[in-house]
Order: C-alpha cells, then sequence, then structure tokens
C-alpha cells in the first residue's frame, strides 16, 4: 500500500499544552479518511502539520513521499488545506480573490476557467461582488472553487460543512467525491459525523484531549 | 517573470487594489503627515531661515511617524483574511510574501512623499526644485531602509497583541542609520552641501539599505514559522 501520510510519534507541543501526542497514523493513497473527535481533540493542529503550517514538535511525518519539515515545499504543491471561516480579501471580488489565488499557486488557468470555478460553486452572480458582501457560507463555496482549480494529491478539509447550506454541503461532497476519483486522498475533519463519513473509506478518531488514537471503521 | 516575482507582483497587486479600494490608510497617512509638519511649523513659529535648516530632520520625522502607521498595517488585510499564515500554504519562496508586501509600503510611502515634499516645500518657504534630483535620490534610499526593515517587523509582530507599541520599539533604533543618512543628506543637499559631506551620507544609505534588504530577505522565513 502506498501510504499519502505516514506519521510515526507525532507530538505538538504549544507552549506546555500537548495538541498532539505521539501520534501514530497511516493513510493510503486514493482515500477518503473521516477524522473524528471532540473539541480541543487535535484535529485542526494535525492538519495544519499535515499541511506544513505547523512543524511537528516531535516524531517522523512524511505526506506524499515527502519528509516534513524539509519536503514542505513539494507538499504545498499537491496539496490544499480548507479552513472553517474561508480564506477571503474582503475588498477583492470573487473572481479577484481566484486569480489572485491561481497565480500564488503558480498556475496559468484558461480563459473563462475562473468564471467556469465560480459558476460550478453557484458563485457566478457574485463574481464581480466584493467578498466582504459574501455570507460566511459564499465564502466557503470561493475557498471550494479556489481548491479545485488545483491538480491536488492531498485535500485536508477543515470543518468543510459549517456554514453551508444543504445544496453547499452537496457541492463538497460532490468534490469530495470528484477529488477521490481523480486519486487524489482526502482527509476530513468535522464535527458533523454523518456527512464527514458518507463517502470515507476510513474513520480515524482522536480521543482524549491530546492523546491521538488511530481507529479503522 | 520567475515564480517568486510573480507572486510578489500577485502581492503586490492585491494590496493596491485593497488599498486603493478603502482608502482609509493612505488617508490617514496624508491627515496624518501633514498634521506632524504643522505641529512642527507652529511650534517653531514664523523664522523661515529657522525652518529652513531644520527642514531635512522635520520631513524625515514626519516620514518615520507616517512610515510606521502604514508599516504597522501592511499584514492586517492577511489577518483580516484568515491569517498571514495562509499564505505559506501557496507552493514556492515564502520570500516573495515579503516582497510582495515591501514594494506594496515602498509604492504607498513614494506616493506619500510626492504629496509631502512641496507641501513641506510651501510651509517651509524652501525652494526644493533646484535640488530635486538629489532630494528625490536620498528619499528614494531613505524610504528603501524605512520600508526594508519595517516590513520585516511588521511581519514579526503581527501575531504579538502590543504590535502597535511594539512595532515602534523595535523599528526606530533599527532605522538611527536611515535617519541620520536621511536628515544630513537631505540638509547638506538644501544648503548646497557647504561641507562636501552628502556623498558620505548617501554611501551610509546605501550601505545600510544593502544590509538590511539581505538580512530581511534572508530571515523572513524564520519570522513565519510556527
Amino acid at each position: 500500500m502506498r501510504a499519502s501520510v505516514r506519521a510515526e510519534g507525532l507530538t505538538r507541543r504549544f507552549g506546555r499544552r500537548w495538541a498532539l501526542r505521539g501520534i501514530d497514523l497511516e493513510i493510503a493513497s486514493g482515500s477518503v479518511v473521516a477524522l473524528l473527535g471532540a473539541n480541543g481533540t487535535g484535529k485542526t493542529t494535525l492538519l495544519s502539520v499535515l499541511c506544513t503550517l505547523l512543524r511537528p514538535t516531535a516524531g517522523n511525518v512524511e505526506v506524499l513521499g515527502f519528509p516534513l519539515p524539509s519536503g514542505g515545499d513539494q507538499v504545498r504543491t499537491r496539496s490544499a488545506l480548507m479552513t472553517p471561516s474561508g480564506h477571503a480579501y474582503e475588498e477583492l471580488t470573487g473572481i479577484e480573490n481566484l486569480r489572485f489565488a491561481s497565480r500564488m499557486a503558480g498556475l496559468r488557468p484558461a480563459e473563462g476557467a475562473l468564471e467556469a470555478a465560480l459558476e460550478a460553486v453557484g458563485l457566478s452572480e457574485a463574481a464581480h461582488t466584493r467578498a466582504r458582501a459574501y455570507s460566511s457560507g459564499m465564502r466557503k463555496r470561493l475557498e471550494l472553487a479556489r481548491m479545485r482549480l488545483r491538480d491536488l494529491e492531498l485535500v485536508l478539509l477543515d470543518e468543510p460543512f459549517v456554514s453551508l447550506d444543504e445544496s453547499g454541503v452537496a457541492l463538497v461532497q460532490e468534490a469530495i467525491v470528484a477529488w477521490r476519483d481523480a486519486g487524489a486522498t482526502v482527509l476530513i475533519a468535522s464535527h458533523r459525523v454523518a456527512d464527514a463519513t458518507l463517502h470515507a473509506d476510513r474513520v480515524v478518531r482522536l480521543e482524549r484531549g491530546v492523546v491521538g488514537t488511530a481507529v479503522s471503521s | 517573470m520567475s515564480g517568486i516575482g510573480r507572486r510578489a507582483g500577485a502581492i503586490l497587486w492585491k494590496d493596491l487594489v485593497t488599498e486603493v479600494r478603502t482608502r482609509q490608510g493612505f488617508s490617514a497617512m496624508i491627515s496624518f503627515a501633514a498634521l506632524v509638519l504643522f505641529l512642527f511649523s507652529f511650534a517653531i513659529g514664523p523664522d523661515t531661515q529657522l525652518l529652513g535648516r531644520l527642514a531635512g530632520g522635520l520631513l524625515w520625522v514626519a516620514i518615520l511617524f507616517t512610515g510606521t502607521l502604514s508599516l504597522g498595517r501592511a499584514f492586517q488585510s492577511e489577518e483580516l483574511a484568515g491569517g498571514t499564515r495562509l499564505l505559506r500554504l501557496y507552493p514556492g519562496d515564502v520570500r516573495a510574501i515579503y516582497l510582495g508586501k515591501l514594494l506594496a509600503n515602498l509604492v504607498l510611502l513614494a506616493a506619500l512623499e510626492v504629496l509631502l515634499f512641496p507641501a513641506a516645500a510651501v510651509l517651509f518657504q524652501i525652494d526644493m526644485l533646484p535640488h530635486a534630483p538629489g532630494l528625490i535620490a536620498v528619499a528614494a534610499l531613505g524610504t528603501f531602509g524605512l520600508s526594508t526593515i519595517g516590513t520585516f517587523f511588521a511581519g514579526l509582530t503581527v501575531h504579538m497583541r502590543a504590535r502597535e507599541l511594539l512595532l515602534p520599539l523595535l523599528l526606530f533604533p533599527a532605522l538611527v542609520p536611515v535617519m541620520l543618512g536621511g536628515v544630513n543628506a537631505t540638509d547638506g543637499i538644501l544648503m548646497g552641501d557647504p561641507m562636501g559631506r552628502v556623498e558620505g551620507w548617501v554611501r551610509l544609505l546605501v550601505a545600510y539599505d544593502v544590509i538590511l534588504f539581505v538580512v530581511c530577505v534572508w530571515i523572513f522565513p524564520v519570522i513565519l514559522e510556527e
């Protein structure tokens, strides 16, 4: 089995508080994994380490075959993180936010690709509206559009269903299936168990605050 | 354009579009700079000879205070959008973030100075036009130094609670050579360089700018680490 994520004894500490303590985890390439657990169990911290935002305090982590932190740039080229609140610049319009994201990612999208991406998430009418007027659900849709511009091998979704209406949740579910069909690994951290596990091949539960335990469903 | 240049350009574009649309930052900068110049002018009184002798210092104090105001906002748009750290999720050299922010600060400060120097000329009754090339060169060097170290410290303090207080505390001591060079070179140019010392101050500015730029670009990735 080729692993997209391999962690051995992964720990992460914030000052005197341990957020992750000795997590051993292996996630197969092309699988959809639901990461469940109560508040403060380290789900967001784990995703942040895997997407290279945080350095592990100790332990070995390999993402997409690249050891962290040294292989961080290779990981960032092939992965993306959806944040709980949605990442958008308020003074830029929806289309400008996508244009900025594609430039930063080194993409040269084809003519009309950005418009199509916004249309796919139901934001075509708000394409030229500044993001400051977007609701939290619209920001989440914008973030989904931003992620779908790229060819990803690892997709990290932190509370992807929060703030979304039914059609928005369906869009995220469609995206998860599309990523899986394209061979990407999808890791979903969420409190909405039914939504997170709908397409999941496996469930990993973080328990008891800082102590992580990996469980197969 | 290389990857780092393209990404720095994207950040420059985003920050300038944001500034043009909000106009809050630049309006506040202009008002503040004008206020500083007026206050000095009123405090010193109608002695135009004295004002002329102090013009270099007054101008650079106005630029420093206003620049600090502007630099403090350099990373605020990132925090509103979800955090500066999210910019690190894009592939490529994170120094592009620093370079983009530095360029945006340079453009804003240059725009401010385009208004500030003529305003000072009128207020202090100095004929700056014959000295324009020299003044522009010194202003460019000083502004580059201020923006280089200011952008770095703005990134360093962005997650700190007392960042409004910390930024000037860190910035002002580090800017002593820039202020010394800027004030003395400006005064020298305005007075026709009677002692032939302008070149020395310009050399100091150039050397310090190069050192600041190299060190800040080199260290910046470390300050974004968590």
